[in-house]
């Protein structure tokens, strides 16, 4: 150990203890990420879509715990979206679309033959990019859900537009307008009364395909509040091209390149300490 | 933005090791001075304080824009942090260097004459631990700083037996010539400062090139 200079080895006390050296080597990179603490909602095994002959999504494995917030990052194209339309199974609509592997909900298999499509996307809701409310009533766009699934009652689904309504952090905003069309609330309120709108039917797991990027910052920021509010009572899965909302919201990221699950950890890890080259070029802006 | 980011990033860096460089060079000089008791060097040292806290600011200063403006992540974040770290480091060796650089005005030759043999085998230990670290920081050597880590714990034996002996010097002297001892020990004093500054130093190296921190970990 070079201790000293040549110049002044030689005036070194041989008592001084010299302490033993770690190894040279770089310490090793950290072990695989132990498996998310809590239940797991939804299991990919080997999970594959195809569109035709194209493989959008390569045999993904990852398992997502209950009642946390998993966000989907990756540069367009590399089947981020297509993996969280997987879930409740939004790809059946596109023509030549299949998929392989095994998808679980709960461990129920979401391709499976016994699975009642209409049944999922009540347990699964979504929100998309652009807000998307019905030309009707703010109400009734919150009963819309409901009133499909049987409820009739004018109290009961008052009782749940409200409910629903402040759960997406709405209510204030919207109590004196319940009766006036959507379409007239701002892009940020429109969102957040799709969010009520999915929240109406009691869903377990909400799917957001990048539901921020329509929006001016403040109206994501209340989005980004109402998500971190939802967290521990529902599953929420969000993907994103804002890599900051990504590790603001989420509690896991997943990061996904041409079809692949390249890594998937820790939200506070893959963000400061990625164990994979691509993550740490892509998150620092290097590609994609 | 991102190659514009990378560029002002790898300027920064270039700053920060251009400071570390002075900085280095203010400890071999007060080194130097201390060994020749030669005053007008250490005055040099002692002017060129200003510059190193006003570079400091600016550092930090950009710094912290880099972190406002561009929101970076992963290892770019690592490396902001590192700076700014370093940065606060690199400023108070500069002003050990400088409290070096005041004992030699006041030490007496007599007492240095007694004790600098022993003193001598600090110069070396100290700057070799700092220009080490400094290269390890350069070329992010994750093993060269742990390695630097583990060297402090010899510099605090080396300072543990000077003390021993100067203490056991001053015991037999007149109370007027404790003043002189205490000059000395205080060279000594901030030898051992510069080298727990090399030490975080060598830290912010581990992590910056691994994400973990080691501080108050054994090495």
């Amino acid at each position: 150990m070079a201790v000293v200079s040549e110049k002044g080895a030689a005036r070194v006390n041989p008592s001084v203890p010299v302490p033993s050296l770690p190894p040279s080597e770089r310490p090793p990179p950290d072990p695989a990420p132990a498996p998310p603490a809590g239940r797991i909602h939804v299991a990919a095994e080997g999970f594959s879509v195809f569109y035709a002959d194209v493989e959008a999504v390569r045999s993904v494995t990852l398992a997502i715990p209950q009642g946390r917030v998993t966000a989907i990052i990756g540069p367009s194209g590399c089947g981020k979206s297509t993996l969280l339309r997987a879930i409740n199974r939004m790809n059946d609509l596109i023509p030549g679309c299949r998929v392989s592997g095994r998808l679980t909900l709960d461990g129920e298999d979401v391709y499976g033959p016994q699975i009642d499509v209409t049944a999922l996307r009540q347990r699964v809701g979504m929100v998309f990019q652009k807000p998307n409310p019905f030309p009707k009533s703010v109400f009734d766009n919150v009963a819309f859900g409901p009133r499909i699934h049987g409820i009739r009652g004018r109290s009961q689904l008052e009782a749940v537009v409200e409910r629903s309504l402040r759960r997406a952090a709405l209510w204030g905003e919207v109590q004196d307008r319940l009766h006036e069309n959507a379409l007239g609330l701002s892009g940020g309120q429109q969102q957040r009364l799709c969010i009520a709108r999915a929240l109406a039917v009691q869903p377990e797991l909400l799917l957001m395909d990048e539901p921020t990027s329509a929006l001016d910052p403040i109206a994501a920021s209340r989005i980004e509040d109402l998500i971190d509010e939802l967290r521990g009572e529902y599953t929420v899965i969000i993907v994103t091209h804002n890599m900051q909302q990504a590790a603001r919201v989420s509690d896991l990221t997943a990061f996904m390149y041409m079809g692949e699950l390249v890594e998937f950890d820790a939200t506070s890890r893959l963000f400061t300490s990625p164990a994979q080259a691509r993550t740490q070029d892509y998150i620092t802006g290097r590609f994609g | 933005m991102t190659a514009h980011f990378i560029n002002l990033l790898d300027e920064l860096l270039r700053r920060s090791l251009r400071m570390a460089s002075a900085v280095e060079h203010m400890l071999a000089e007060a080194c130097d001075a201390a060994k020749r008791l030669d005053g007008a060097m250490a005055q040099r040292i002692i002017d060129r304080d200003r510059d190193v806290d006003e570079e400091e600011v600016a550092i930090e200063t950009e710094t912290l824009r880099l972190m406002t403006l561009f929101q970076p992540m992963g290892a770019d974040m690592r490396q902001l942090c590192t700076i700014l770290k370093v940065n606060s480091d690199l400023e108070r060796i500069a002003d050990c260097a400088v409290n070096i650089a005041q004992r030699v005005y006041h030490v007496a030759p007599g007492v240095m004459e007694e004790l600098g043999d022993d003193l001598e085998d600090f110069y070396p230990a100290v700057r070799r631990m700092l220009q080490d670290v400094l290269h390890a920081y350069a070329k992010v050597d994750v093993a060269g700083a742990q390695a630097i880590r583990a060297q402090d714990a010899v510099i605090d034996a080396l300072y543990g037996q000077f003390i021993q002996k100067a203490v056991i010097r001053a015991a037999g002297q007149a109370p007027e010539m404790l003043a002189a001892y205490m000059d000395v020990l205080s060279i000594a004093k901030n030898l051992e400062r510069i080298a727990d500054h090399a030490t975080n130093i060598a830290e912010d190296v581990i992590y910056l090139g691994t994400g973990r921190i080691v501080r108050h970990s054994i090495p």
